[in-house]
């Protein structure tokens, strides 16, 4: 991911007025000279932690037609899970295809934020959006309605007594991130509107079996410690953004 | 549905009722079931299931539900939209008996909030939803969580009580944390969620049998804090004897300081105080710290797939101490008449050694001789006045020899720091 598809997304928050927009900034600590597993399990689990906490409360039964305007809707499950790495459990939607999607894209983050040399950091995103109609032949347009930023730094451990306490601490920071999660959801601030049937995928993603989550993707973008001023000026602009 | 602005329709507020009392059980069975000490996972159904309230597939405990249902309950009737708050205390009990309040969860209307322009049925009925969702994501992240986690049959249980009111927070001690969970606007109020959950656990839930053992033993032979005779048995508890009571070797000193005070409260006026002792003998370790060890709800709550609703509060000074002589631990137990003359040998038996307060102690132990059973050869009435006198003889004896005591006493003490 470049910094310009970074500008994109940040330019998508600040032109829409009735977007709830979130940000988060914190540290995941990461011990270097360990195995390349411990790192990577301890991002994707931070961010799959939040990510999995924000899809379970926007997430719905699956909507089942009857007749026009009239439809039944499924129950979501939920499911407890302990992370290896981290002193932290969180719940999940319990089901396996839409856990496939998130550990797909978020091992695709972490991959390419382990992958930079020396400390790095990087954001990742999960936005949800909402379809709207064009003219043939164009494709519909994405309009995003919320975003959650989780924006990671690696820095370097020395021994393991500090990754014990690493442990614990980004269970603490995440304890925080979730209850942040459920002040934003209680808000009530925004969701789209339900849809009739024909425009249900206009606003959900249809395609899981057994759930029906508000259309949503991730993206990701990641940056070394010798940035340009373009890179600079934007993680200024997200720090000041959290300082309000 | 539409609401009109203003009152609601008979209808509306049925429903209404209706999900509020769905969103309590619900609530209830969330958090009780996160304490049970293992992973949940509830499957998802494409199909709607009517038992599935609020599109949340949250199994029913129907021993729960029953609790819930009966802490709801006002003159028989379940409550939804009651005035009180509805509150759900989770609390820890180690092997020994001891309990500490770990959180406590509360569920209350606030009706001077409302918003009478939300559409009853559908928006809040999700709300609802996102509300149990978020209760069910913020259960796991409290400390008693991971406690529950971990909590066996050998260390410690988790246990939960329920009761409408205002939450009793004192016993969460010192710097106990308050987060919302989430609220919702109705017409008829604010329904808000939160936790308060205790930030200090000073409770040791396992201590060590061994190192009791030891400082039983060294704490004995100290002149100013060995053991005492309390006696327990209100006939016995005349003003020369409770002037008499001293802290003991293990006793809370701002517990035992009541002792005397309270001694009329003790025993046949406890309500039920012998159901608790048949129930549940507890068994406080000496070396627990004071002040977070909540022996008082200890009888009413109950391990997390049980419950009870009441609550009442044994006075501290109600407890017994005796000696258990086959693993060194101080006991607590609830008085009950048939087992007291046994318990106080035991322990007087060795108050002799105690120093400066023997003169005391040793007319004790001849004064709980004279009220006890009389033996068949000295049951004549003649035979116990010659007997008083001669038991004021050897009283004597050993009064004099009381140096001879003492120095074995220091002898005792000495060895005994030689030995550590």
């Amino acid at each position: 991911m470049t910094n310009g598809k970074f500008l994109y997304c940040l330019r998508d928050i600040y032109h829409f007025p009735c977007l709830s927009s979130v940000r988060f900034f914190f540290h995941v600590f990461v011990v270097p000279n360990t195995a390349e597993t411990v790192e990577g399990h301890q991002v994707d689990e931070a961010v799959a932690s939040i990510f999995h906490t924000v899809l379970f409360h926007r997430s719905l039964g699956k909507f089942c037609y009857k007749q026009e305007g009239h439809y039944s809707i499924g129950t979501v499950g939920y499911e407890d899970v302990d992370c290896d790495f981290i002193d932290f459990t969180y719940v999940c939607c319990s089901s396996y295809y839409l856990d496939r999607t998130l550990k797909r894209e978020i091992s695709g983050f972490s991959e390419a934020l382990r992958g930079n040399d020396g400390p790095g950091s990087g954001q990742i995103s999960l936005e949800f959006f909402q379809k709207k109609k064009t003219r043939w032949p164009f494709q519909p347009e994405c309009i995003p309605w919320e975003v959650w930023n989780v924006r990671l730094e690696l820095i370097k451990l020395n021994n393991e007594h500090e990754r014990q306490l690493c442990r614990e601490k980004v269970g603490d920071l995440l304890t925080e991130k979730i209850l942040y999660v459920a002040e934003i959801m209680n808000r009530h601030e925004y969701v789209p509107t339900m849809p009739s049937q024909s425009d249900l995928d206009l606003i959900f993603d249809t395609t899981y079996p057994d759930i029906q989550p508000y259309l949503f993707k991730l993206s990701f973008t990641t940056s070394e410690p010798s940035n340009t001023s373009v890179g600079t000026t934007m993680r200024k602009l997200i720090k000041e953004t959290l300082s309000i | 549905m539409k609401v009109a602005a203003g009152e609601l329709s008979t209808e509306e507020r049925q429903n209404l009722d209706k999900f509020t009392k769905s969103l309590f059980l619900k609530s209830a069975q969330i958090i009780v079931q996160s304490r049970l000490g293992e992973k949940i996972h509830t499957k998802c159904n494409p199909q709607h299931a009517s038992t599935d309230l609020f599109n949340l597939a949250i199994k029913d405990l129907p021993e729960v539900q029953s609790e819930t249902k009966k802490a709801l309950s006002v003159c028989g009737e379940v409550m939804s939209c009651s005035q009180l708050p509805f509150c759900v205390e989770i609390s820890l009990r180690t092997v020994e008996g001891d309990t500490m309040t770990l959180e406590t969860w509360c569920l209350g209307v606030l009706a001077d909030q409302k918003d009478s322009t939300l559409r009853v049925t559908y928006t809040i009925y999700n709300r609802m939803g996102t509300l149990l969702k978020s209760l069910v994501s913020i259960t796991r992240i409290t400390p008693a969580y991971k406690l529950s986690r971990r909590q066996g049959p050998d260390s410690y249980v988790i246990c939960y009580r329920m009761y409408l009111g205002e939450p009793q927070l004192h016993s969460l001690g010192e710097g106990y944390n308050q987060v919302k969970v989430g609220q919702l606007s109705t017409p008829i109020g604010t329904l808000q969620v939160s936790v308060s959950y205790r930030t200090k656990m000073t409770i040791s839930p396992q201590p060590s049998s061994k190192d009791n053992s030891i400082m039983l033993k060294s704490d004995h032979f100290r002149p100013d804090n060995g053991p005492k005779n309390v006696r327990s048995q209100i006939d016995d508890l005349t003003s020369s004897l409770s002037e008499t009571i001293k802290v003991g070797a293990f006793a809370d000193s701002r517990k035992t300081s009541l002792a005397p005070s309270d001694a009329n409260l003790v025993f046949p006026d406890v309500p039920f105080s012998s159901l608790l002792t048949s129930r549940y003998p507890t068994q406080q370790s000496p070396s627990s710290p004071t002040g977070d060890i909540l022996s008082s709800i200890l009888n009413q709550n109950s391990p997390v797939n049980r419950t009870s609703n009441t609550s009442s509060t044994p006075p501290a000074s109600s407890v017994e101490r005796k000696e258990d002589s086959d693993n060194g631990n101080i006991t607590t137990t609830r008085c009950t008449s048939s087992s007291i003359n046994e318990d106080f040998i035991l322990v007087d038996l060795k108050t002799p050694f105690a120093g400066s307060n023997a003169n005391s102690d040793l007319g004790l132990f001849y004064k709980e001789c004279q009220t006890a059973p009389p033996l068949h050869g000295c049951c004549e009435e003649p035979t116990v006045a010659e007997q008083v006198g001669d038991l004021a003889s050897q009283l004597k004896v050993f009064e004099s020899n009381l140096q001879e005591y003492d120095n074995m006493l220091s002898s005792l003490c000495d060895s005994e720091n030689g030995n550590e």
